[in-house]
């Protein structure tokens, strides 16, 4: 059973710490407007902004060249720093990268590290707690959008997609699609069927 | 000048008995840009509430290490009221209930998780008819918790009133003016503790026991519209909801 709680609803009667969720005299609340699996007693957020964590991999914007590095817009409260040394090339204001996120401490300092230049394509941004379900499980629902529309999509963890080539148009349909019905049953059966719709005309 | 009577026949100004809300509409999630928004309309108030944030915190020198701050910005529209409310940009008025506002949500947000960032609350009154720095508290905790921000709880608020010597809740803006004495009062109705009380006028102290009573009674009632305005966004026709498949 999956039910929508609302901030500070009781999720268990028993002390059960979990992601978004507080304990407090011995109960368990939902901190968030939230998808709540009583199953595996999991709560899945419905809107929230991207928090890095150490290993995601993000698609930034240049916004600042420092004398040491570059400052990365990566669609956050707090912004990326990427060290100039990681890279052999030097960056532009506006170029698009995508890294992985190597430090957060506890000020949220961000670093990244394995910077990749990305060349041309298109940007697509969606809401950062529907990524899990835009890749899949085992990356199921990407590898089915890329065999469709031949296209190229690199997914940041904080919700931007980068999409190069193919038929990007079906792609971003299909997965902002995806970011709208994310929580409703039957999702992959709906985005094969438009996929197949979408790519016949 | 002869007083006005405010209660005829049991029944007040607008038909209402003295427990009774007036009718109250709130819809989550309407504006496209704002982070969480939402619109209410509780009897005659039309207020709009947005919600920004966490984002970078300007100016920087109020930002702390250790929690996200609050900003928040209750405003009247010049055309919201009759009298000289919002004729010209922030007054003492406006100025008092954004910083008791923003003390509300300050009780209720989990900032910790944010360091470093600002909530930008912004309530808008588009139409103003008493009551509105409640309907505000309550449409602004719809508008936090649709922009996904941590909460404790889910706020609400409503005013007690004092009219003809009796003890109501829901003052509509007559009853303000010229009842006895008014109290707005917000609630965080997981543990009915206050978040808010502020008096204008006079009340015994059974009369005020009495108004807290009652005005927690109504909050939850407010609360169940607030929960139902937010199911409501996903809320589908088209089949369960429900997580399958996920990394």
């Amino acid at each position: 059973m999956v039910k929508i709680v609302v901030p500070g609803e009781v999720i268990s009667e028993a002390p059960k710490p979990t992601n978004f969720a507080f304990v407090e005299n011995g109960k368990t609340y939902s901190s968030a407007l939230a998808l709540f699996d009583e199953v595996n007693f999991r709560l899945i957020p419905l809107e929230g902004a991207y928090i890095p964590n150490i290993n995601d991999i993000v698609v930034g914007v240049i916004s600042e060249v420092k004398f040491a590095g570059y400052t990365v817009d990566i669609k956050s409260p707090y912004m990326g720093f990427l060290p100039g040394k990681e890279l052999r090339v030097e960056l532009q204001l506006g170029d698009v990268v995508s890294a992985k996120v190597r430090e957060v401490d506890e000020v949220k300092n961000i670093i990244l590290s394995f910077p990749r230049k990305l060349i041309g394509g298109e940007i697509l941004e969606i809401l950062s707690v529907k990524v899990p379900r835009v890749i899949g499980k085992k990356n199921s629902m990407l590898d089915m959008i890329k065999e469709v529309t031949k296209s190229e999509i690199l997914v940041g963890k904080n919700g931007r997609v980068w999409i190069k080539g193919g038929n990007s148009a079906v792609a971003a349909g299909a997965i902002l699609k995806i970011e709208k019905e994310a929580h409703i049953l039957g999702l992959t059966d709906r985005i094969n069927a438009f996929l197949k719709e979408e790519s016949k005309s | 000048m002869e007083k006005m009577k405010l209660i005829i026949d049991g029944k007040r100004l607008d038909g209402r008995d003295l427990s009774e809300l007036r009718p109250i509409k709130i819809q989550a999630g309407i504006l496209n840009k704002a982070d969480g928004s939402a619109y209410i309309e509780w009897g005659k108030n039309k207020i709009l509430a947005a919600v920004y944030g966490p984002r970078e915190c300007i100016p920087h020198h109020e930002a702390s290490p250790y929690r996200a701050v609050i900003h928040c910005r209750y405003s009247m529209a010049p055309f919201s009221s009759l009298e000289e409310h919002g004729r010209s940009g922030p007054s003492r008025r406006s100025m008092e209930i954004s910083k008791v506002i923003r003390e509300v949500f300050e009780n209720v947000i989990i900032t910790e998780q944010f360091p470093k960032t600002a909530i930008d609350i912004f309530i808008e009154i588009l139409q103003a008819d008493g009551g509105t720095r409640c309907a505000g508290i309550t449409a602004a905790a719809v508008a936090l918790a649709n922009a996904g921000i941590p909460m404790k709880d889910l706020p609400c608020a409503v005013a007690a009133v004092k009219i003809d010597g009796q003890i109501g809740v829901d003052s509509a803006k007559l009853e303000d003016n010229f009842g006895e004495g008014d109290m707005p009062i917000a609630i965080a109705t997981r543990k009915n503790e206050l978040l808010l009380i502020q008096m204008d006028g006079m009340m015994s102290k059974e009369e005020f026991l009495k108004a807290i009573s009652m005005a927690v009674e109504a909050s939850s009632k407010i609360n169940a519209l607030q929960t139902q305005a937010l199911r409501e966004l996903y809320s589908t026709k088209i089949g369960e909801i429900g997580p399958e498949e996920s990394d």
